[in-house]
């Protein structure tokens, strides 16, 4: 069965957030999933179960590189964005700009 | 403080990761819970809440853990891996499938799919279907003559049209080996038998020396007498003339006969013999098949009723009319009170199973009562004409064409029954062949688990097949019960008629005429082949699709 249009956006979405948290600076996955809390001020909720299994979709895509490194007395995953993983957000974000300034466009004239 | 580790390695359960990957994924989970429960802690929330936050994270482990695999390897989860309700590690797929297999075990279950029609076979020719010729010789073998000759007669009675030579050899070698089977000779005398140098008569002539007294051989044989004779010209005559009764009579081969069947003392065309042979047999070769049994009497060949109504009318409205007119009322009434008794032996004999027959037979007897009537009242023979009139007005009363048509299609409940019983047969069928796969693929993958990322899928998603298997056996079995009765236990002919012959008429009609005449018989196996080419070319191209692009998660 083909996906709802609804069902891509949300998975573009998510992928998109993970990709955009990742351009600066590498993160683990706990951190990852509270900064999506936190700068969405609460708007956007990430079941953290679908959390892991994206980034090692995303991993296996080749557009996350995941390491092991030591961070507050432990070792932590970190995943940092790939060169395909950074043009991917170029592209993503190019479309997402497009889509949600359509929808501005639309959703905020005022008729007179 | 939890071991998180130990808590998350105990919910995944097995995951089996390749190359350590799964150490890491349960640490980076474990971790998660962990910094979840700290954090919660550390806001002040008690121990045991916190840890209850933590955990809620991960509600449905069986799915996490399905996803997981699926996102690190880019497949499902192995077939055997899986834990979900109808996944071959747990037991209620076995459980259905054990059920399912133990619905074998009624008879009445066994029978239902043993009735089924199958495409493209012909129901009547049971006779080669059940007796191949290695059969019969393995039966020769055994040295049990009566069963033997049993066999041979079946063959004899039940083969089709292709093997008329096959079907008289067979009575042939029945008949020397057991001369009580001899009636079986009225199938062979047939003069439809048309094989290269086959003559009907030496056969009439050995069922006419066995049952002297029976007006069936003589109707044979008036048949056989003109049959070849008569082949270009019966569609010089329309029926209805009375060109037709004078050129027949005029045929002493034909006219002969029939008058020693008319004078017969009784008639019989061997159905009783007939039933019981067809049930001995069957029961003999294990097959508990009323569908055969009641085919087999459909099939039964009647005597001609057109020969009988025609030499009647030759009876009634030439030999009756021209005595009349001749002024001979007693030669008249002779041959009307012949037809009268001709009718009543009929009647007899049909013993309302012959439908047909039985129509012939009432107004045979009628058509003669009204010629009987006015030559007795001219005769003021008043006593025989008051008698005469009380058997018209019963047979008025009885006849069996004024009734409604036996009730094969009339009642719902058997037309419904009929249609489950086909179509939960039908899946009984198709998912038996499904779950045979889904075995073979279990086996395979439990052989080699990563034997094939497509066979994966397929017996993960078959895993489905047993439980419906489950509940196509329970709708066969419920819907064919009522009607589940062993061939023993059905007393007549006549018993099979009432009881079993409406349910499996409108299973044979509920397959629609033409849908089973011509798509059926001539479609069925080359669209089964159709779509299996197609599936195949289908898996092929798909298997092709993804060697060139072994990834096909990749964004387009």
């Amino acid at each position: 069965m083909a996906p709802t249009p609804d069902t891509e956006l949300k998975k573009g979405n998510a992928e998109l957030l993970i990709l955009a948290l990742l351009e600066d600076k590498a993160r683990h996955g706990y951190e990852i999933g509270k900064l999506i809390a936190e700068r969405s001020e609460g708007v956007l909720r990430f079941h953290i179960a679908s959390l892991y299994p994206l980034l090692y979709r995303l991993e296996r895509r080749g557009w996350l590189k995941g390491e092991w490194e030591p961070a507050g007395g432990r070792r932590r995953r970190f995943y940092r964005l790939t060169h395909t993983g950074r043009k991917i957000l170029g592209e993503q974000r190019t479309r997402w700009r497009a889509f949600s300034g359509a929808v501005d466009r639309i959703v905020e004239v005022r008729h007179a | 403080m939890p071991d998180w580790k130990k808590i998350v390695r105990e919910e995944l359960g097995s995951l089996p990761l390749s190359n350590g990957r799964k150490d890491e994924v349960v640490e980076e989970l474990a971790q998660q819970l962990e910094s979840a429960y700290e954090e919660a802690v550390a806001q002040g929330i008690n121990e045991q809440e916190a840890l209850r936050r933590s955990l809620e994270q991960f509600k449905d482990w069986e799915k996490l853990r399905g996803e997981l695999f699926h996102s690190v390897e880019g497949t499902r989860l192995p077939v055997w891996e899986q834990k979900g309700l109808f996944s071959p590690r747990r037991w209620p797929v076995w459980a259905a499938l054990g059920l399912a297999l133990l619905f074998l075990a009624a008879p009445a279950f066994r029978q239902a799919l043993a009735i089924l029609p199958v495409p493209g076979s012909d129901p009547t020719a049971s006779g080669p279907r059940i007796f191949s010729d290695r059969a019969l010789r393995r039966l020769e073998l055994s040295g049990d003559k009566q069963r033997y000759a049993r066999a041979l007669a079946f063959v004899a009675l039940h083969s089709p049209k292709e093997d008329d030579l096959r079907a008289v050899n067979a009575a042939e070698k029945a008949i020397a080996l057991d001369p009580q089977l001899t009636w079986i000779a009225a199938k062979v005398s047939h003069a439809t038998y048309l094989y290269p140098g086959y003559d009907p008569h030496p056969w009439v002539e050995r069922l006419k020396a066995w049952d002297p007294e029976n007006a069936y051989p003589y109707i044979l044989e008036a048949d056989a007498n003109i049959h070849s004779a008569w082949e270009s010209r019966w569609a010089k005559y329309n029926a209805a003339t009375p060109d037709l009764r004078q050129a027949l009579a005029a045929e002493p081969g034909w006219r002969e006969p029939m008058e020693k069947a008319f004078a017969a003392p009784r008639i019989d065309a061997y159905n009783t013999q007939t039933f019981a042979l067809d049930r001995q047999v069957l029961q003999e070769q294990g097959l508990d098949r009323p569908d055969i049994l009641i085919v087999n009497t459909w099939a039964q060949p009647i005597p001609d009723l057109t020969a009988m109504k025609m030499y009647a009318q030759i009876l009634l409205r030439d030999v009756g009319a021209s005595a009349e007119k001749a002024g001979h009322p007693e030669d008249a009434l002779a041959a009307y009170r012949s037809v009268a008794q001709f009718g009543e032996r009929l009647q007899v004999a049909s013993a309302s199973v012959v439908f047909m027959q039985d129509i012939l037979a009432n107004r045979l007897q009628q058509e003669a009562c009204e010629k009987m009537l006015p030559v007795l009242r001219r005769q003021g023979r008043t006593q025989e004409a008051s008698v005469v009139e009380g058997t018209l007005a019963g047979l008025v009363q009885a006849d069996p064409a004024k009734k409604s048509w036996p009730s094969f299609s009339g009642e719902a409940s058997r037309k419904r029954s009929a249609r489950i019983v086909l179509f939960s047969g039908a899946f009984v069928m198709l998912l038996a062949l499904v779950t045979a796969a889904w075995v073979i693929f279990l086996i395979a993958l439990k052989w080699k688990p990563d034997l094939s990322r497509a066979l994966n899928r397929l017996a993960s998603a078959l895993c489905v097949a047993p439980p419906l298997l489950l509940l196509a056996c329970a709708v066969l079995f419920l819907g064919y019960y009522p009607y589940a009765l062993p061939i023993a236990q059905y007393t007549s002919a006549q018993d099979l008629r009432q009881s079993f012959g409406p349910f499996i008429m409108n299973a044979y009609w509920s397959l629609d005429l033409q849908f089973s005449d011509v798509w059926l018989v001539r479609m069925f196996w080359p669209s089964v082949w159709g779509a299996v080419l197609a599936l195949a070319a289908a898996v092929l191209l798909w298997l092709l699709a993804r060697r060139q692009r072994p990834d096909d998660t990749r964004p387009a």
